[in-house]
């Protein structure tokens, strides 16, 4: 089951609203948009009690700088996305964590979305360039948080390899998305 | 490093948004991202282009603390919620602490502040000052003059803790009138342990790392009542 994207136009006036210290309108981002970002933190974090830590942390963030999101002018659920992926990176960095091989579960980057938008299908045509390898390595790090190393020892590959891999797929993925 | 070359630009700004890019150097990538639009326009590109690929979760509902906690450590709240789930003999003396406790916040909100530092280039031009309560929990910062700086940057306020602790970001400076709110634990405590505040220039809503990024402008020392 995938959570249908909440209107982007509606979310960038709840923002603006926030930057101007609108409680009410936190709160509407908050029941539109929390429960997708709680899903991914999730899945970084692993753990209910850590992942809304960094859920509060990341809304708590959204209120002060509701008006840098304004002078970016980016989609408004990858602006929120972002803060969220970038304080589990922080977290998970932080504490160390290491995740075993039991832990390290097959990642769906290419799993068909009910509600392909261009946008995804763009993305899932450019990811079905890479290799296998290539994609699930990007898929671990980007969806999992999990480092190089991480990858590397849970998969049985030297770093050297999941670098080049992850380096790659990066180019690739460029050249895909810039065409 | 020539963040300027296209092609090492889009690499370090995948990487970035991926999570590949670590330590140091993801420390000295944010930094520049600061200070270059190009940097940050292949950082925000990366990020609205992958994000296809987080879509595929099922939605999970917070519990209903969580947003209690956001609300208090917005300011809209003025007690710290409570965590526990209580028998009716519990919630009966608990609303009567809660009530007593509303009582001592309003208090504590409107009791009067002692200035903690005063935040210029030098002495003779201040430009901001820091206030708290005699508990730490409620800070001030009131802009003494109009402060100018550009319309893509913001003055941003640590509090420098020492002894290898990180600097903990008090929010954005105000360039007029005064900001009041309440500190969170993190806060508070970063606040009681330093003896020197800092100020940074940073993008547009502050730091996008949550450690200083920009240059430091100002340090200033803090008063600790005896």
């Amino acid at each position: 089951m995938s959570l249908p994207e909440p209107d982007n136009v509606v979310l960038e006036a709840l923002q603006s609203r926030c930057a101007r210290q609108d409680h009410r309108a936190l709160s509407e981002l908050y029941k539109k948009v929390s429960p997708y970002l709680l899903a991914l933190l999730l899945r970084m974090l692993r753990t209910r009690d850590l992942a809304e830590d960094a859920l509060q942390d990341v809304f708590v963030r959204v209120w002060r700088q509701a008006g840098q999101f304004e002078v970016r002018r980016g989609r408004a659920l990858a602006w929120m996305a972002s803060i969220s992926r970038y304080r589990a990176l922080d977290m998970l960095r932080g504490r160390q964590a290491w995740v075993g091989v039991e832990a390290v579960s097959e990642v769906s980057v290419s799993a068909a979305r009910p509600e392909s938008t261009l946008t995804q299908r763009t993305l899932d045509h450019c990811l079905n360039l890479l290799s296998g390898d290539q994609r699930h390595c990007l898929g671990l790090a980007y969806q999992q948080g999990l480092t190089q190393d991480n990858i590397a020892t849970s998969l049985g590959y030297s770093i050297g390899t999941v670098k080049s891999w992850v380096c790659r797929a990066l180019s690739s993925l460029r050249r895909c998305l810039d065409s | 490093m020539n963040y300027e070359r296209a092609d090492l630009r889009e690499q370090l700004a995948g990487a970035y948004v991926v999570g590949t890019l670590r330590g140091p150097a993801r420390l000295r990538f944010a930094r520049a991202c600061a200070g270059s639009q190009n940097l940050r326009s292949a950082v925000h590109r990366w990020e609205d282009q992958l994000l296809p690929l987080l879509e595929c979760v099922a939605p999970v509902i917070p519990r209903a603390r969580v947003w209690d906690k956001i609300l208090w450590r917005t300011g809209a709240r003025l007690t710290a919620p409570l965590t526990r789930t209580l028998s009716w003999r519990w919630a009966l003396a608990g609303g009567l602490a809660l009530s007593l406790g509303v009582l001592v916040s309003v208090r504590v909100l409107y009791s009067p502040l002692q200035v903690v530092a005063t935040v210029g280039q030098d002495r003779m031009h201040p430009l901001w000052t820091v206030s708290r309560s005699a508990d730490s929990n409620i800070l001030e910062i009131r802009a003494l003059q109009n402060v100018q700086s550009s319309s893509r940057s913001a003055y941003e306020l640590w509090a420098l803790p020492g002894q290898g602790n990180s600097p903990v970001s008090l929010g954005l400076l105000p360039r007029t009138g005064t900001i009041k709110r309440r500190l969170s634990i993190v806060e508070r405590g970063a606040m009681l342990r330093s003896n020197r505040l800092a100020v940074s220039l940073e993008p547009l809503g502050g730091s996008p790392t949550g450690a200083p990024t920009g240059p430091v402008l100002i340090l200033s020392d803090v008063r600790h009542s005896t």
